[in-house]
């Protein structure tokens, strides 16, 4: 027994820290997604000047609305499962998992920290460190309209097929845009991995001001945050489905089916924001906070230890993921929605050719200061 | 006929056109608000209704939760006429008439039931009794229940006076006054 | 053969004809308290004054017959002024008791007061004359005098329907008031017509009292199977529920109804109706009691027999003869019954008290059988295993069955009709809940039109009999109660 550990330490040890770095980081992905459904309506309410959920109790406890995911859940299972008679049974089943699981898939990639250091192991703050991660999220988002695809097509409704079909075009044409924004990024960090990535966002331009990729590609950050909306079907992009106004790919479907669609486009909300924290506002990086501690640009020090430091960036990039999480609720309820043909002349017409001018101009600037 | 009216649209200027500078103005809106509203909850102009008692214009004409009036020898007022289950637009009154032994106005409602999930507070059974023996003037407005049978109002949970009643003001049944006289109530 | 001419339109009369008759005919109505058109004429409530030319003070159309040429107007200012009036004199110590009145909605003081007054009183509440209030009268009827105006028609109806004369007008100009003769109660069988035909809310019903309000009810059309005269009757019911049955006067049968008539519908709202099957004397499920009737009678095969019943419909008389003929297979079945019949009392009730004697005799005609002296016969010598029958007929051949260990399997509505030592008991539906064709000691052909549903589960007597035989392997094909009428020829 002993030996075989000792054979396969690497590898056990390996898959262990793996396990954990799963655990912690889904099951904290998923229970933010819980409170998101919460904090959707909350946020809503409060800037409508309405208080929002405030029933739900436990033993008379409401704690203002705490219990509402917990009461929304419960009520989702309980509720009848229904499945049209006409419909594709097995495609039926599988599409809200087409659509939840390449959301989760994608958290694999993204760097929540720096590293961790353990009784001398040095342990990446990051399930996966894979050197073509954009690529990774690119491809894997792309799966994702299977699920709204399949769902409408399954339902054998004419109207959720529409809806669908709507998705589906709406969907393939904001990838393009996503892609081509990523690509002035890459060119300027020379590297498709995101924690590399996020690594150089550490640099200092100027001397004072962090290299962010806001501050390198403002324009890309507003071209990525339109695409990354619509990528998400939500408000001003929603003509997917719009609630009660526009019936869409998934009005076949009830109980915990629906809730699967609806807390995949709450995951999709978290990791659009941990995305842009990730690409345009450093990741896990705090502003002149290295290994050792604080450095200010004026040369004063704050020595910090390796525990702090590493919680700091944890932090960090938490907060940054909640406050973006915060901006695309607060655009949700802001903005009013598109009509289906300035969507797509949105896309076409204006974030696409934009952003391949933003490659140009990127190229351009590259290539002037290389000489 | 159709009216026709021409808007007069103002074509967009090019700031308005690029949307950021807009869609930036919005956000502040929403933003200021959601902030405001955050910090200083007590600003909302929610109720939170059943447990916080709407305060009423006191206007004599609001109709509010019905109430059986009670003579002052503590039997109703009403005599079973039906007349308001009979003018319910809402058939949310059910009656069922029964028959004193010893007071001389002989009819009384055994059983009266007013569903308020049902009813449209329209007041109508009010103007219909000849007896003066409902009213709608107890100042509750139904509605927040967990329950439907919360909602139904019986003969006991209707029964009440307001303050200074009973009064005889208004009380059309001769046989009620002279019962009452008999007794040396009045 | 005088003409006259009433509101402009002319009518040839037959001679000794009223103006009231005559307006009648011309489709004019005179309002009118004390007439009643199968009761004496009286003519001392006044609503019916018309003008007639060249009479010096208005006539009243009840009592005037018509004249050669006589001129009649009843719709002139004179005319409406004297309605008026006579109605303020009515009202006058007329209580204000219309909510706790049940003759509210269909008063003649509160119609008249409508079309031809809305004047306000002259007079204060305090001046009314005060009168004895809810007095029960006999053991149906509750006597206000407050309320009554005076007209005399229950005091007629007494005198010249029944012919008992329990009522009278006491003492003079208003101090009168409507009192029973010393040592008189008003227990005659007919006392519920005068409820009927008190036009105010001075006699009401005590059966009724209360119950419903009059505008509430909806009206059926059916018949009364209180006994063989088969009175039409109208049955008003509300939900599903009857409260009251009244006549529907028609010249062939009845303009009144008798008391036991009236109250023929309780029997369903009767604490003992069944809505179960019964085995000896425990309840059970229709289902499972047929089940146990049906082994019951197949056990006993060969020496099983069916009987009819005057008191069901033809209908379920036929489904049993069919049950004899096709499914028991027995000869043994009985459709023989010769009551004495006519009207006892020389009004309305019947000396035969099953309503469909003369129904049952085309049963006979079409399926023969064997005669009631012979069913007894057999029965008594114990030939018979099993009778099947209806519970009041059982009652018929309770000699018979005494000591005879025959099995009894009676069909009942209500459990106080089984008879005692009954086997089994399968309810049916009563002639209130199903519709279902009687034949009346005249040989008038009456069907009943329900008014109200059956109790949920309990099923036409056809279809139970249906039911019966197809448990025992044979088909009847009785899919309505036409299927059973076919081959019987009334």
């Amino acid at each position: 027994m002993m030996e075989f550990f000792e054979a396969n330490k690497d590898i056990i040890l390996f898959t262990g820290v793996a396990a954990v770095k799963l655990a912690a980081f889904l099951g904290a992905v998923m229970g933010f997604a819980g409170i998101m459904t919460l904090a959707e309506r909350k946020v809503s309410a409060l800037m409508q000047d309405r208080v929002g959920p405030n029933r739900a109790s436990v033993f008379g406890f409401a704690f203002n609305g705490l219990f509402q995911p917990a009461a929304d859940g419960i009520k989702m299972i309980l509720k009848e499962d229904f499945m049209p008679a006409r419909a594709e049974k097995l495609l039926f089943t599988l599409a809200p998992f087409f659509a939840l699981v390449p959301v989760l898939l994608l958290f694999a990639v993204i760097p929540f920290g720096d590293y961790f250091m353990a009784s001398g192991y040095m342990v990446e703050l990051q399930i996966a460190d894979l050197p073509l991660g954009l690529f990774l999220i690119l491809a894997v988002s792309g799966l994702a309209i299977y699920g709204v695809f399949l769902g409408g097509w399954a339902s054998k409704n004419n109207f959720a097929l529409l809806g669908a079909m709507r998705g589906a075009a709406q969907m393939v044409s904001y990838e393009v845009v996503l892609g081509l924004t990523l690509a002035g990024l890459m060119m300027i960090y020379g590297s498709a991995s995101l924690q590399d990535m996020v690594r150089a966002q550490g640099r200092l331009l100027f001397g004072f001001v962090p290299a962010w990729g806001v501050v390198c590609q403002p324009f890309a950050f507003v071209l990525f945050l339109t695409a990354a909306i619509a990528e998400n079907k939500r408000t001003p992009f929603d003509l997917v489905e719009g609630e009660s106004e526009i019936i869409g790919y998934f009005m076949e479907y009830s109980s915990m089916r629906f809730a699967t669609f609806m807390f995949a486009e709450f995951v999709e909300i978290i990791l659009v924001a941990m995305l842009t924290a990730t690409l345009f506002f450093g990741g896990w990086q705090v502003p002149y906070l290295y290994d050792t501690g604080f450095m200010f640009p004026g040369g004063a020090l704050l020595p910090l230890g390796h525990h702090l430091v590493a919680a700091l960036q944890v932090g960090a990039f938490a907060a940054k993921t909640v406050f973006f999480c915060w901006f695309l609720l607060i655009v949700r309820w802001t903005l009013p929605r598109f009509r289906f043909d300035q969507l797509m002349g949105l896309c076409w017409k204006a974030l696409l050719p934009l952003s391949l001018l933003n490659i140009l101009a990127t190229g351009a600037v590259l290539t002037f200061l290389a000489r | 006929m159709i009216s026709v009216k021409k808007v007069n649209n103002k074509p967009l200027n090019l700031l308005e056109r690029i949307y950021l500078y807009e869609i930036a103005r919005g956000i502040a809106v929403t933003t200021r608000h959601f902030f405001a509203n955050l910090f200083n909850p007590k600003g909302l102009p929610t109720i939170q209704y059943p447990e916080q008692p709407v305060p009423l214009y006191g206007n004599a004409r609001f109709r509010s939760r019905h109430r059986l009036k009670v003579r002052s020898d503590g039997s109703p007022k009403c005599v079973a006429c039906f007349m308001c289950q009979t003018a319910c637009p809402a058939y949310c009154i059910h009656i069922e008439a029964a028959e004193y032994q010893e007071n001389s106005v002989e009819k009384y409602p055994a059983v009266f039931n007013i569903d308020l999930a049902r009813c449209v507070m329209c007041g109508m059974c009010v103007e219909a009794c000849p007896e003066d023996a409902i009213a709608m003037d107890t100042e509750e407005i139904p509605g927040g229940a967990a329950d439907r049978t919360e909602f139904l109002m019986t003969k006991e949970s209707l029964l009440r006076n307001r303050p200074g009643e009973p009064s005889l003001k208004g009380a059309a049944n001769r046989l009620a006054n002279e019962y009452l006289g008999s007794r040396g109530e009045q | 053969m005088p003409t006259i001419t009433i509101d402009g339109k002319s009518i040839e009369v037959e001679k000794g004809t009223t103006l009231l008759a005559a307006a009648q005919k011309l489709g004019i109505y005179i309002p009118r308290y004390c007439y009643h058109p199968k009761l004496s004429i009286s003519g001392n409530c006044r609503m019916c004054l018309v003008e007639v030319e060249k009479a010096p003070k208005l006539l009243t159309a009840c009592s005037t017959e018509a004249a050669e040429g006589m001129v009649v107007r009843t719709t002139s200012d004179k005319v409406k002024a004297a309605r008026r009036d006579v109605l303020e004199y009515l009202l006058i110590n007329h209580p204000l008791d219309c909510p706790i009145c049940d003759q509210a909605g269909e008063c003649g003081l509160q119609d008249y007061y409508m079309d031809y007054s809305l004047a306000r009183s002259r007079f204060s509440m305090a001046d009314k004359v005060r009168r004895e209030k809810r007095r029960p009268i006999g053991p149906n009827l509750v006597l206000d005098n407050e309320r009554c105006i005076l007209c005399t028609r229950c005091v007629r109806f007494c005198s010249e329907v029944t012919k008992t004369s329990e009522l009278e007008v006491m003492n003079r100009g208003d101090h009168s008031y409507i009192d029973l003769k010393e040592g008189k109660a008003l227990d005659n069988g007919y006392s519920l017509n005068i409820a009927d035909i008190c036009p105010v809310g001075a006699f009401t019903s005590r059966d009724f009292r209360f119950k419903q309000r009059v505008w509430f009810l909806k009206r059926t059309k059916t018949v009364c199977l209180g006994c063989a005269t088969g009175c039409l009757v109208e049955a008003h019911h509300n939900e599903n529920v009857i409260y009251r049955l009244v006549p529907d006067p028609n010249p062939e049968t009845n303009t009144w109804l008798c008391d036991h008539g009236r109250l023929t519908y309780k029997a369903l709202q009767a604490g003992d109706r069944l809505k179960k099957g019964v085995i000896k004397n425990g309840l059970i499920e229709l289902e499972p009691a047929l089940r146990e009737a049906a082994t019951r009678i197949d056990e006993a095969r060969g020496a099983v027999a069916v009987m009819g019943s005057p008191w069901l419909s033809i209908e379920d008389n036929a489904a049993l003869a069919r049950l004899a003929r096709d499914s028991v297979k027995t000869g043994d079945y009985c459709f023989d019954f010769n009551f004495e019949q006519g009207i006892k009392d020389g009004i309305l009730i019947n000396k035969d008290q099953a309503p469909n004697t003369a129904g049952v005799r085309p049963v006979k005609a079409a399926y023969g059988g064997i005669s009631m002296g012979e069913l007894a016969g057999r029965i008594a010598s114990g030939k018979i295993k099993l009778l099947l029958t209806e519970a009041r007929a059982a009652a018929l051949l309770k000699d018979a069955l005494k000591d005879s260990g025959t099995r009894v399997v009676v069909f009942a509505a209500n459990r106080g009709e089984i008879p005692a030592g009954a086997y089994a008991t399968l309810p049916y539906a009563a002639y209130f809940e199903t519709p279902g064709t009687f034949i009346n000691y005249q040989g008038l052909r009456r069907r009943t039109t329900p008014p109200v549903a059956a109790p949920e589960g309990v099923k036409p007597l056809w279809d139970v009999v249906n039911k019966l035989a197809s448990y025992s392997g044979a088909s009847l094909g009785l899919d309505s109660g036409d299927d059973a009428l076919k081959g019987i020829s009334f």
